[in-house]
């Protein structure tokens, strides 16, 4: 199976290991409690769960490109989001290289 | 003795979720959607089911990467809601059915279908996103769920979902009760979530994806995962899941009833096919 498919990365294991520490900050993020730690201090939050200073460098400047470059899991990203206030299609655009507005023009040809 | 009365294949998406709980169905662009799931909530109905057997995907709500199961069986009494990272939604927790799910568990084992079984498993809009939109949410019907890794590569092929389908009618026909039981095949359809074609959609592929489910779904079962994929997603690929409820119908079938509509990132299809 080809690695991108769809303009898109293939979520293999070898991805998911190289995310690990990111998605699995992500995941801690399913309880109110965490998000509101996370919410308070972003960065010593991921610090303390593992995450690496590229990834941390990478949420703090809500670059959804780079942290999918990083191996993220779309479903993770979208759970920082959620916490951040940022939606999917944002993400999503973002991740294509877009701005939201510019998705928008977009979508009645998609 | 258990039998198959039919099978619903059915989109599921967290905006269902969001829209069902604004209140939005007959705002214009949804009413499409849940207009759509008017005539299969009558079918229902008139089909007095016992028992959902739900197939569809966890979207890293109940699992993570730490241990992420291929298939996995939910054989609780009880079937809690997942925290989806937006706080939980005002539904009550789902009713399961562990004797009829032990027994499954039992079944596909024999079947040489070994899926992890889970005394405790939460549910995410995987399940909660369409259920309110076909029955009561005080959910008289008990569901008995089954998780299949649709996200995390190497994932089962396409073959392997509809082998999954027949071994359920399997189980489903050695099974010593009288139940009524729906088999239902969720998620898709065409969805791209990231990437630069992110917000593509295929609705061609979505409706011939449906027609020949119906008539042909062993041809459709012989593509291969990248083929699901290239026409459908990354994401997309979750349809391989209606194989699996296409699977446990059998032969020949008739169609109830039919949707599809695409107001956003995700193609919703709505197939009821009766046995």
């Amino acid at each position: 199976m080809d690695d991108v498919i769809s303009g898109a990365y293939v979520f293999t294991g070898e991805r998911s290991a190289r995310s690990y520490a990111l998605n699995k900050m992500a995941n801690s993020l399913s309880s109110p409690e965490n998000r509101k730690r996370f919410q308070a201090d972003e960065a010593g939050y991921m610090r303390g769960l593992g995450c690496s200073d590229t990834q941390i460098y990478l949420v703090l400047r809500r670059d959804w490109r780079g942290m999918m470059e990083q191996g993220a899991s779309i479903y993770l990203l979208l759970k920082i989001g959620a916490a951040v206030g940022v939606p999917l299609p944002e993400i999503g655009a973002h991740t294509a290289g877009r701005t939201l507005a510019e998705h928008n023009a977009r979508r009645g040809q998609l | 003795m258990a039998t198959v009365i039919g099978g619903i294949g059915t989109s599921h998406a967290p905006t269902i979720g969001v829209a069902w709980d604004r209140g939005q169905q007959k705002e214009p662009m949804w009413a499409p959607l849940f207009d759509g799931y008017v005539p299969a909530r009558q079918w229902l109905d008139e089909m007095r089911p016992d028992l959902f057997l739900i197939v569809y995907n966890d979207h890293v709500n109940q699992f993570f990467f730490d241990n992420y199961p291929t298939f996995a069986l939910g054989v609780g009494a009880v079937h809690a809601q997942a925290d989806e990272g937006w706080g939980k939604r005002p539904l009550p927790d789902l009713p399961g059915d562990p004797d009829f799910a032990w027994h499954l568990a039992r079944s596909l084992v024999n079947d040489e279908f070994d899926p992890t079984i889970c005394q405790e498993m939460s549910l995410d809009h995987g399940v909660l996103s369409f259920l309110p939109l076909l029955t009561d949410t005080d959910w008289k019907v008990p569901v008995v769920p089954l998780a299949v890794n649709v996200i995390q590569h190497p994932i089962p092929t396409p073959r392997r979902l509809f082998r999954l389908g027949t071994a359920l009618r399997r189980a489903i026909e050695s099974y010593p009760k009288d139940r009524r039981i729906v088999v239902f095949g969720t998620g898709g359809l065409t969805h791209q979530l990231h990437g630069k074609n992110f917000g593509i959609k295929n609705a061609a592929w979505d409706n011939e994806f449906m027609d020949r489910l119906e008539t042909e779904p062993a041809a459709l079962s012989e593509l291969s995962t990248q083929d699901y994929m290239e026409r459908g997603g990354t994401e997309g690929v979750e349809m391989i899941m209606w194989l699996a409820m296409r699977g446990a119908l059998g032969g020949n079938v008739k169609r109830v009833h039919r949707n599809y509509t695409a107001p956003l990132t995700t193609g919703y299809g709505l197939l009821v096919l009766e046995t």
